[in-house]
């Protein structure tokens, strides 16, 4: 039993005797008491004292107990405060017409001292109890508004994340349903310097405000990780890195990653904990999948973390369809999960440009109204096959610069470890970046200098073939080997050397590019790029594509040397 | 969810049954803490054969689970997975971080 608090009690009566009765069981007990002699006596004194628990006599003078309890029920209170008439009447009809005014116990008189003090006592229980539930009641409701106020933040931030410029791309649809207030799903888009369209679709773990701080470092490592060109497994890797590094054991983000690359006509994907990322055609056939390969983000240690990707050669025009597990998990009411087939027959059925639509709908007749568990969110990219050799350089539309450029060199050269283990085109680009007369355009130089340092790796240092692309299944086998002889690599180096200055009254950027490798016949290669008219071959296109974007380029030494001059 | 623990030298096994979701937290630590209080016990089994539920907290709970066992140089195996638990499981690639028995 709880013990019972002090109480104020307010003790009307008449007659002094029978003050003096109760105040002394009362004052024996450890509580105050205060007094009136009469029912106007004791309003005042109720609206002065605020006593907890009120003992009245009801026959009086000037006013009776019974209007006495009916005026101080009639004052509004969040506190409830016990009136116990204390009276001689006692016929029952005395009783009842006391209980009925707004008395909540009647006492007969004379009681004996024992029955006082229990009757005091059981109402110091009693009171003591209601305390404590109002001090609850406060707790909760300031821990609701706490809450709420937490899941405002969340909403916002969330929604800030979530509605970034890169997902009104033409060739993007989604959808995101949260189960809870706001969607621990988090979806973005962005486009690489090159042109490359980047998507992610991450599920945090748990919901609310927990999942929005988990979200909130992908979408920053996000957007300018792609900003910088950097490959999709270095941008799994670094938020990987950060997540590891913020959150506590339990905590993770499943996500799934693709690079869509156009212009190369591939499609590379990443995916850690997500379902399916699925490849369909405009038919309606599900071509190819990307299967989650590794844990969520967040779980490994660096050192055990696996960047590796997954490159698909375009063959014909279809989708690429990203969703998280709330979609393939919705139950219907008999407890049947979608799945990825029921996700596939749905595609399968509509027609291409109505497929996002559709499994909206057929995702709604699946579950006819049953309770979310989880978000589900989707996104839809047109994967489109272009034949002809247009060059999308995501330059900003700010000017050159005008007047004199100043003279700016810059010479690297990278050895095996560092071939291996940096992203060499981003990590120049950041540096070319602070060059003012260059920063107008990362995009061309993103791919000029993709293509001339690729050449340089691929196949000066590592002597891989571009013909292999293009037998079946050649691009892959060029990707694999291209990992092997990397790994292997011994000797061997890459020397860049960049140079702005002005030559013939306009300002330029000399690249050169050397590799150590034995070289080989350039001129060969220049003229298979012009036989390449048709440019549905995934190799020789690059050389063509620095060659339209730069006012000369040329070859010395055995081919392992090349000369591109940019006009900035 | 229920956990029935049986122990064998220095081999434990908690069986799990039910929804293994965010509800059975604190159950579950509880039930592994106790094993571990044992120092004689060096290789603990959960055993999925019952559980026919499985969420994404219930994950984090095994990450926990996997931290608290490293750092006392313990091993840890699941065993019993099917159906839709074995889903969840394989599509987070947790045969990377534990051992699966059959």
């Amino acid at each position: 039993m709880s013990e019972a608090l002090p109480l104020k009690i307010l003790v009307v009566d008449d007659t002094l005797t029978n003050i003096k009765q109760v105040q002394a069981v009362a004052r024996s007990l450890g509580h105050e008491v205060v007094t009136a002699a009469d029912g106007l006596e004791a309003v005042d004194r109720y609206r002065s004292a605020a006593p907890d628990l009120i003992i009245m006599d009801i026959m009086m003078p000037r006013m009776d107990g019974i209007e006495a309890a009916r005026r101080i029920r009639s004052f509004a209170s969040a506190k409830w405060v016990p009136i116990v008439f204390f009276s001689a009447l006692d016929r029952m009809e005395d009783v009842l017409h006391g209980l009925e005014s707004g008395g909540d116990d009647y006492l007969v008189k004379p009681a004996s001292l024992p029955m006082l003090r229990a009757k005091i006592s059981s109402y110091a229980r009693l009171l003591h109890l209601q305390q404590q539930v109002l001090l609850s009641n406060e707790e909760l409701s300031a821990w609701r508004a706490e809450v709420e106020e937490q899941n405002r933040l969340g909403e916002h931030v969330m929604r800030r994340l979530t509605d970034l410029a890169g997902l009104r791309d033409p060739t993007l649809k989604h959808f995101n349903l949260p189960a809870d207030t706001f969607s621990g799903d988090l979806l973005c888009a962005a486009r690489s310097p090159g042109g490359v369209l980047y998507v992610m679709l991450a599920d945090a773990s748990g919901h609310g405000l927990a999942a929005a701080l988990t979200a909130m470092p992908l979408t920053q490592t996000f957007n300018s990780m792609t900003m910088k060109g950097f490959p999709i497994g270095s941008i799994a890797q670094e938020i990987n890195r950060k997540l590891k590094s913020l959150l506590p054991p339990d905590r993770f983000v499943a996500v799934s990653l693709v690079a869509i690359d156009v212009r190369g006509q591939t499609v590379e994907g990443w995916n850690g904990g997500n379902p399916d990322v699925l490849f369909i055609t405009a038919a309606g056939q599900v071509s190819r999948r990307w299967v989650s390969r590794h844990p969520p983000l967040g779980i490994l240690p660096d050192a055990q973390f696996s960047a590796q990707t997954e490159t698909f050669v375009l063959q014909e025009p279809g989708q690429l369809l990203l969703c998280s597990d709330g979609l393939i998990e919705a139950e219907s009411p008999e407890e049947d999960r979608l799945g990825m087939d029921g996700v596939g027959e749905i595609l399968s059925l509509a027609a291409p440009d109505l497929r996002m639509e559709a499994l909206l709908k057929g995702m709604h007749a699946h579950v006819r109204g049953r309770r979310r568990h989880d978000d589900i969110s989707c996104m839809l990219v047109e994967v489109p096959v272009e034949r002809r050799r247009e060059v999308r350089v995501a330059d900003s539309a700010q000017q050159a610069l005008s007047g004199p450029v100043s003279d700016w060199r810059m010479t690297i050269s990278y050895g095996p470890q560092e071939l291996r283990g940096t992203d060499v085109v981003p990590s120049l680009l950041g540096v070319l970046a602070h060059v003012q007369a260059l920063k107008p355009h990362q995009g061309a130089l993103f791919l000029i200098l993709s293509e001339l340092y690729n050449n340089a790796l691929d196949h000066g240092l590592l002597g891989l073939d571009s013909a292999t692309k293009a037998q079946a299944g050649g691009f892959e086998l060029y990707l694999q080997q291209r990992g092997e002889r990397l790994a292997n690599l011994r000797e061997g180096r890459v020397d860049l050397a960049f140079h702005v200055h002005e030559a013939d009254g306009l300002g330029v950027l000399d690249m050169e590019v050397t590799d150590s490798g034995p070289g080989f016949d350039h001129r060969n290669l220049v003229f298979a790029d012009a036989d390449d008219e048709d440019g549905l071959r995934p190799h020789g296109r690059g050389i063509a594509l620095v060659r339209s974007l730069c006012r000369e380029v040329t070859y010395s030494g055995n081919g392992n040397e090349v000369r591109a001059r940019f006009a900035v | 969810m229920m956990i029935k623990n049986e122990l064998e030298g220095a081999r434990a096994t908690l069986s799990l049954q039910g929804r293994f979701d965010f509800h059975s937290h604190r159950d579950f630590r509880s039930a592994y803490e106790k094993m571990y209080e044992n120092n004689a016990v060096r290789e603990l089994e959960i055993d999925f054969k019952q559980v026919d539920y499985l969420d994404s907290s219930a994950l984090g709970m095994l990450l926990l689970l996997k931290e608290k066992s490293e750092s006392s140089g313990r091993n840890v195996t699941l065993s019993g997975l099917q159906g839709t638990v074995k889903q969840v499981l394989d599509i987070a690639n947790f045969g990377k971080l534990f051992h699966i028995k059959g």
